[in-house]
């Protein structure tokens, strides 16, 4: 990295290397990255030098400066909080069966439209299944309410079956349920794109010799297009693993009531609830870094692993 | 002989049966999809009596547009519109303004701070701030309950930077030098010469910006207190949290509409939008999406 850097350098012509040089030369390079290095400092990196008041006990009349430092007591007093427990057991199991039941679903979706033939019908079936991704969440959340509302569709086609009405918003053991089945509504259609766009990469002459050999089509989806998907699938996944911690606090939020905050309560809604709400910040921002670090390893290790698999996997 | 063509006819009467089947299943899918919206919509335009009778399904049962008259009547509704299109309109413009300025001289490897900057995006990437420190910081410049709280922090992505930077990397050297020759400096090179040329990808960032300004809830739900300044989203889940304001409306004897189908018409309200316009972005959409290679 370094000798790279230096050999850069060396590269240049004299007037560049130094940085006043480049400045005079070019700048308008300089004067052109500045809003945008402005916005990073002010919305990305103060407040993750803000961090520091997980340290504290912060009060808002004392500011950071004034604040008394406290070490790892937000941390200490955390770990033995009961809730602390429930919402970090229910943000592993919500970002395991995201993995687990959400992820498969636009590999297989991606599968079968490559099958259809008529160009028409192919495109239709992509309009239908992709526009849920362009609504916002407490759009989504409103029609999963009236959706499994009492008199809402699923519990219609219930009757119709004979079967008595049950109300699955208000209850704990169906949170994750409706949080699976809504995020398979609304992103496992736009997730094929990736997978459609990889597919449209394969070699067509590998089909036909299939089709000469007298391979049927199942065997053509399973034998080929498949296995040359694994590479796409893996990075996916290995990104994925990485997010785990993101479930998404618009999703979980607007989902979220009093009475499923068992099953459903992760580290993003208690932070809202506890930290904004009733103004405690220093141990809601303990919570909250313990998470991004968790996040930020997660996201180091799966990325190095995924570039480690294939060379264009990876985030960076 | 006859053998190997009755197996070749099995194998074609096979792939004819599979085709099928997908094709069955897919069309299964895509209503399933459709269901919950169409729903909503049918709701929206039914009776009163035909939604508490639990009649409506898939399409409006004795049509009226008692609900939909009552939500145009509504002037925060309007107002509600009003600041999630003009957020929207002002966010996205300044949005790809900014994008298109920064990732212009990020592509240059004449410029010498490219490398430390792009190590500053991706660190934003991947470590994210905790969300209290950063209510601190909005609040102390003055952004909560001010409307530049739905524009500001939205206006920079560090993955839309990077796909326009990779972008303006491809752009042909060549051109950049004649123009530079004919005495154009960077920001006229940039604005006369690059981005006239780059309607695509302005097009695809700009939409999936839009996107983002036109459903943004979480910003307004932690700085923004005063509903007169709540853009859609938060008028809908006003509504829809506080259902007490539809039950009062819909318990008037003489009205032809309920809470339920209040809530539907404004959801179908908030999203009308999206829905008019993605069929003709549609192709854009995609081809953001597959703007793969990002790496810095």
């Amino acid at each position: 990295m370094k000798a790279d850097k230096k050999a850069r350098l060396a590269a240049l012509p004299a007037s560049q290397r130094s940085l006043g040089a480049n400045f005079r030369k070019y700048w308008p390079y300089y004067v052109m990255v500045l809003p945008g290095v402005v916005y990073m400092i002010v919305f990305k990196y103060i407040p993750m030098l803000g961090s520091v008041i997980a340290f504290q006990d912060y009060s808002v009349y004392e500011g950071i400066l004034g604040s008394k430092w406290v070490g790892l007591k937000n941390f200490i007093q955390l770990f033995t909080y009961a809730d602390f427990k429930k919402i970090f057991v229910n943000t592993l199991v919500l970002g395991a069966y995201k993995i687990i039941f959400v992820f498969p679903i636009p590999i297989a979706l991606a599968l079968m439209m490559n099958e259809v033939r008529q160009e028409k019908l192919k495109k239709s079936i992509q309009t239908a299944v992709y526009i849920p991704y362009f609504l916002s969440w407490i759009i989504v959340a409103e029609l999963v309410f009236d959706f499994f509302g009492a008199n809402g569709i699923f519990n219609q086609i219930r009757g119709m079956l004979g079967m008595q009405p049950i109300l699955i918003m208000q209850q704990s053991k169906y949170f994750r349920l409706v949080y699976v089945i809504s995020s398979i509504w609304k992103e496992a259609g736009w997730g094929t794109v990736v997978y459609i766009a990889a597919i449209s990469g394969i070699d067509q002459s590998l089909y036909e010799a299939a089709q000469i050999d007298g391979a049927s089509r199942w065997q053509r989806m399973t034998k080929i297009t498949f296995p040359l998907l694994i590479p796409t699938i893996v990075t996916l996944l290995l990104l994925n693993i990485g997010s785990f911690m993101d479930l998404g606090f618009e999703h979980v939020f607007s989902l979220l009531t009093p009475m499923t905050y068992s099953t459903g309560d992760i580290f993003d809604t208690y932070v809202y609830r506890v930290g904004i709400l009733q103004a405690q910040y220093s141990i809601t921002t303990a919570v909250g870094l313990f998470q991004s670090v968790i996040g930020l390893v997660l996201v180091v290790f799966f990325n190095n692993l995924s570039r480690k698999i294939s060379e264009d996997g990876g985030l960076w | 002989m006859v053998g190997m063509k009755t197996g070749k006819r099995k194998a074609v009467l096979g792939d004819r049966v599979f085709g099928l089947v997908i094709m069955t299943a897919l069309c299964i899918i895509a209503i399933v999809a459709l269901v919950p919206l169409l729903s909503v919509l049918s709701l929206s335009f039914s009776s009163k009596n035909a939604v508490n009778m639990n009649a409506v399904t898939l399409f409006p049962v004795e049509f009226t547009l008692a609900s939909w008259k009552c939500i145009f009547a509504r002037s925060d509704m309007w107002r509600s519109a009003g600041i999630t299109l003009a957020s929207t309109a002002v966010g996205t413009v300044l949005a790809l303004l900014i994008t298109a300025t920064m990732a212009y001289p990020l592509s240059k490897k004449e410029f010498r701070l490219s490398h430390i900057i792009m190590v500053g995006v991706i660190i934003t990437m991947i470590f994210k701030a905790p969300i209290v420190p950063y209510f601190i910081t909005m609040r102390s410049i003055g952004l909560y309950n001010n409307p530049l709280v739905l524009v500001l922090p939205h206006i920079l992505s560090a993955y839309n930077l990077a796909v326009m930077r990779t972008f303006f990397m491809q752009f042909s050297k060549e051109i950049e030098e004649s123009a530079m020759i004919d005495g154009c400096g960077p920001f006229r090179t940039l604005f006369k010469i690059v981005l006239p040329s780059s309607k695509a990808i302005i097009a695809t960032i700009g939409l999936f910006y839009g996107v983002v300004f036109w459903n943004q809830y979480q910003h307004p739900l932690y700085f923004i207190q005063d509903t007169r300044l709540y853009p859609l989203q938060m008028k809908v889940r006003q509504f829809i949290n506080e259902g007490t304001e539809l039950q009062t409306l819909a318990v008037k004897a003489n009205v032809n509409y309920t809470d339920r189908s209040l809530k539907a018409a404004i959801v179908v309200f908030a999203i009308l939008p999206i829905i008019a316009i993605y069929p003709f972005i549609q192709k854009y959409f995609e081809k953001g999406a597959m703007l793969g290679s990002v790496k810095g």
